[in-house]
Parts: structure tokens; sequence; C-alpha cells
């Protein structure tokens, strides 16, 4: 029993929802099965998020698929997300790899027993991970010492994003990770195991080099999803961040204050200057926009605003059951879909900040 | 069969049970190791769980992969200091125990509220109590938690006093003080005991504030260097200026009086 599994954690926030045609989807492109797309069913945006970045945690295109894994449960175990930690060990367990050799995965998170290569990589993905402060420069010289090259570097960066986006948007609305703890042991997992493998392994592949369409480099964070190119998340990121902007569950100041209170909580510039930026196209005045990230507070705010802003800020750095209990709060104004759409652009906005340390790879 | 070969089968059988013993030996060392290990996995996860409550991750990690070291960071930081009025007249009018049992209340009460609002309480000094917001984790927003912080443990007081009124006990005052500056912070003290502390004037300057509540009949002043940065919405009332022991200057200081309703 690790301790991860003993963290405290609330009842889930969301009533999951049928939704035949994208969980179809999710169990055909990501060979999973599809429970978790009926939480997030409402909202169709970050349905389709799920599904594409889904896909994503297996797709690789140069670093090592078993450092991938390991930097996934670093990420996850760094973020006290017991539904990731949960799932990313069960299917780890249904790909083949033995029991025993998890828990010793698990134990070396904080050992020394790694390779020099390997160690700096995870103590990367951990940098990245908690960015307080954010990663700078010198930590990807650290990693090009230890042969990394920039597009390997790129895709640890995407790896822990890909991660992170699970982690806040499992933790936030606190998915139920007992069925997935226990899932090992039951007695017909071993049955479907080699079902649930072959499945697997058609959606785990290496891939090429994926680049950019010409219009895809443009647009919102084009900066972030610039320093992703060549992997495939810089189109899927592209993708999300554009239809989380058109969604109108909520308004799109709305979305943009909570992304740029996310950057200002992480001291990160870039992020926080390209949605103000953004405010002030929209006929935010400047003046007001400071007033709202210097005190997250404004008479001109909106009810929703009100609440969307401050718990922006939580979202970055927290403990599970502090920032459950916080979103039932939040719930009790928001509608289902909402907090739903409140809960991805934060972790969305959460990605960005961090991966944005992925612009420093382009030459 | 001769006598010979059954010699030999002999000596084969009791090799063979020989190493039959031998690795079932070394598989149950080999499991008490694996049980060992795991604890002290486990063990050491839950005691960097703990420690992430009293320093930064990054120092854990630092002393967990070093061992202990001079680790120092110069950061800017929002301190609050509370101290007890007249604590000193009724501890000489209660039992010891009574005492201990007031003083416990009030700091898991005021604990409680300073944690809630994203700071940490670096240390218990007497009945005073040192509070940072912006030590552990960087918090542009640092300054106004420590105001609400603030605001909200003297509304705890008033509610645990309360209480202590139910009970038969004297009622507890509390003066507070409020500084932002730089300092230094990090792993201090001796071999055997060793702290994560903010060090610096900016501490001694929040705990001379505080001083100035009793004459300035004030339940929470604040300096200028704080007041600035401050959300609009809270009520300040300025005060005389005030020559603070350890600084050169007179401070600018102001009495915390509420805050609007967002």
């Amino acid at each position: 029993m690790t301790v991860i599994s003993e963290i405290e954690w609330d009842a889930c926030l969301i009533e999951p929802r049928r939704d035949d045609e994208y969980e179809r989807r999710y169990r055909q492109e990501t060979g999973r099965p599809a429970s978790g797309v009926r939480y997030v069913a409402g909202v169709p945006w970050l349905a389709e998020a799920l599904i594409d970045w889904s896909v994503e945690i297996e797709r690789r295109v140069v670093v090592d698929a078993e450092l991938a894994d390991l930097v996934g449960l670093v990420v996850s175990q760094d973020n006290s997300c017991r539904y990731c930690f949960a799932t990313m060990r069960f299917f780890l367990i249904v790909l083949g790899v033995p029991d025993a050799k998890i828990r010793r995965l698990e134990e070396q998170l904080l050992s020394v027993d790694f390779s020099p290569e390997q160690r700096a990589a995870l103590d990367f993905a951990r940098r990245v991970s908690r960015s307080d402060p954010l990663p700078t420069p010198a930590d990807l010289q650290t990693l090009r010492t230890h042969g990394y090259s920039d597009l390997e570097v790129a895709e640890l960066v995407a790896v822990v994003g890909i991660h992170l986006f699970f982690n806040r948007l499992s933790t936030l609305i606190a998915m139920p990770p007992q069925p997935m703890e226990s899932m090992t042991d039951r007695w017909y997992v071993r049955f479907v195991r080699p079902i649930l493998a072959l499945r697997l392994r058609n959606v785990r592949q290496y891939t090429k080099p994926v680049h950019l369409e010409p219009g895809e480099s443009d647009g919102p964070y084009a900066h972030v999803i610039r320093g992703l190119d060549g992997l495939p998340l810089a189109g899927v990121l592209r993708r999300s961040v554009d239809e989380m902007l058109a969604s109108t569950l909520l308004t799109r100041r709305c979305k943009l204050l909570v992304l740029a209170v996310i950057a200002r909580a992480m001291g990160c510039q870039r992020s926080e200057d390209e949605a103000t930026g953004l405010l002030s196209t929209d006929g935010l005045d400047r003046a007001e926009i400071d007033r709202i990230l210097s005190h997250l507070s404004s008479p001109l705010l909106d009810p929703i605003e009100k609440l969307a802003i401050p718990f922006a800020r939580e979202t970055v750095w927290y403990q599970p059951m502090q920032i459950q209990r916080r979103g039932r709060e939040v719930m009790e104004t928001l509608s289902r879909e909402q907090f739903l759409e409140l809960v991805g652009v934060a972790a969305v906005g959460n990605v960005l900040c961090r991966a944005s340390i992925a612009e420093r790879t382009l030459a | 069969m001769t006598p010979v070969a059954l010699a030999l089968v002999a000596v084969v059988l009791a090799l063979l049970a020989g190493a039959a013993v031998w690795i079932i030996r070394l598989e149950r060392d080999r499991s008490r190791l694996r049980e060992r290990l795991t604890g002290a996995a486990s063990d050491l996860q839950n005691l960097q769980l703990a420690f992430s409550r009293f320093a930064p991750d990054e120092v854990i990690e630092r002393v967990i992969a070093n061992g202990l070291l001079d680790v120092g960071e110069k950061k800017e930081v929002s301190v609050l200091f509370a101290d007890l009025v007249g604590f000193t007249a009724l501890s000489e009018s209660v039992e010891p125990t009574t005492l201990v049992g007031i003083l416990n209340g009030y700091f898991e009460r005021m604990s409680r509220v300073i944690t809630e609002h994203r700071g940490h309480v670096s240390t218990f000094i007497g009945d005073g109590i040192l509070a940072l917001f912006g030590a552990l984790a960087p918090n542009p927003w640092q300054a106004n938690d420590a105001a609400n912080a603030a605001i909200a443990m003297q509304a705890e007081m008033r509610d645990y006093n309360r209480a202590l009124e139910r009970d038969g006990l004297p009622k507890l005052e509390v003066g507070i003080g409020l500084h932002r500056g730089t300092g230094v912070a990090g792993l201090v003290g001796s071999h055997e005991l060793k702290e994560f502390a903010f060090v610096g004037r900016t501490v001694n300057v929040a705990a001379r504030v505080q001083d100035l509540t009793r004459s300035h009949d004030a339940e929470i002043i604040v300096t200028e260097a704080l007041r600035v940065t401050l959300d609009p919405r809270f009520h300040t009332r300025e005060l005389p200026a005030a020559n603070v022991k350890g600084v050169a200057d007179s401070i600018s200081i102001h009495a915390l009086e509420g805050a609007e309703a967002d």
C-alpha cells in the first residue's frame, strides 16, 4: 500500500452521464474502458479533449515509452492524483509489466536507483510539474548535458503536460479512484487482460514527428504550441485551446481571466501577457485587468467570475481534499456544465504555463 | 542398486535438499528485505508529506537527497505576528493546566485560520505566533491573504472568547502586526535542531508593530509597505508614524479595520 492511496479524497462532485457516441469513440481510439467520458459529458470540447489527450498518453515520437510511463507516475504522485496514479498502475499491469516491478518503480520514485539520464529526466519532470518557481533555461541545459535532444526535451514537457491535464481534471472533480485502485485484485481481470493489452498495444505506438499545419502555429498561446511543434500534442493543444475559448458555457472573459490568474499565480509572464492581451483586445480596460490580477477582485466582475477567479488560483498548488471542498462550494452556484468547463479551463491553463518552457527549446 | 550408487543418490538428494533450503531462505530474506524497502519508502513518503507543511518541497528534496545543507534563499514575504494582550497577568491568575488548555485552544484555532488563508505558522514564541505568507511557495497575493487572515483571526478570537466565557474562564485579547519585506528563508539552527525559518528585519518590524496595537488601541496594525499592496476594499486608518527599534527612520503605520464583502 503506497501513501498515495491513503490521500484524503472527497466524493465525486460530478454526476456521470452517458454519451454513447463519445464513449464509443473513446473506446475505439484509446483502447480503454470509457467510463471516464461520462464525467465530462455535456461539455463537448472537454469530451473531445479527453479523447485526444488520452490518445497522446500512448503516442510517442522520440522519448522511450518506459521513461514516459515513469514520468506519468512521478507527475501523478507529485500531484497527489489518486485516480491517475491508480489508472497508470492498472494499465501498466495490463500491458504485462509485473506487479512487483511496478511496486519497485513506485519505490524508486524516491530512491536514487535510476540511470543518470533517467534521473535527470525525472527531476526535470518534477520541476515542470511543480513549477514553483517555473523551470529555467538552465534546467533545459541540464537535460542537454545528459544527451537529450531538443525534441526529446519538448516531448518530456509534453508528457508532463498530458499527465498534468488529467491530474487536474480528475482531482478537481474528485473522480472516484477506488474502482481503479481495486481493479487489479478482481478475479476477472486476468481473463480480460490479454484483450485489453491487445487493444492498448494497438494504440501505444511510435510516430514520426508531426508538424503543425500552417494555420495551427498562430492564434492564442502560439508560443507554447510552437514550442511543442513536431509532437502530435501541439495540434491537439491548438484544437483544445480554440474549442475551449469558443465554448459558450462560461463567457470568454471569464475563461481568459482564469487563464491570467493561473499565469500570475505561477509567475508565468508570457502566459499572463497572452491572456491579458486577449482580454484587452476584447475590450477590458488595462487598469481593470491589473486590479483584478493584483487583488482577484473588482466591482466589475460578474457573480460567476467572482467564484471562478479565486478558484482558478487554488488549482495551481493544492491538497486534493481542500480543492475538492472548494469545488463543491463553487458548484453550488454554477451548473454542472459550467463547473466542468471551469475545471477544464483550469486544467488547460495549468498545462499552458508549465509547458511554456518548451518554447525555449526552439532554436 | 550398488552401495556406491545409493551413496551417490543420497549425496545428490542431500545436495538438492540443501540447495532447496538455501533457495527458500534466500527467497525469505529477499521478501523480508523487499518488505523493509517498501516500508522505508512509505515512511519516507510520509515524512516528506509531513515536512512539506514546514518547508518548501525543494528544500525537503535537497535535504533528502544530500543530507542537511545550508539552504538559504532571499524572498519577499508578508509576516504576521500575533501576541496575546495581558497574558502574563492571566498566567498568574489561573491554574497551570487550565492555562495550557486555554493556550492550546488559542493556538489550534489561530493556526487553522492562518492555514486556511494560505499562510504557515513558522513558530510559536511563548504566547506569540509568527506566521509567514509567501515563504513556502510563491504567492503574488500574500498581503491580501495576510490581511484576510488577521481579520479572520480576530473574528475567531471573539468566537473563542464566547466559548471561554461559557466555561467561566477569562477572555483573551490578541494584537496583530503585519509587515511585508525581504529576508532570508532557509534551514537554520544547530546540528541537532534545524528549522525552516525566515530571518531578517521584516520579522522584527512585524513584531514591533504588533506591540503598537496596545498604545494605538487597534486590533491589527499594518505597515505602509504592506498596505500599498493591499486590495482597495480593505479599510485602513492612518496612524501617527512610529519609531521602531532597529529601524533608523520612523515608519508609516495604519490600523486595519475590516474589508468590504465581495
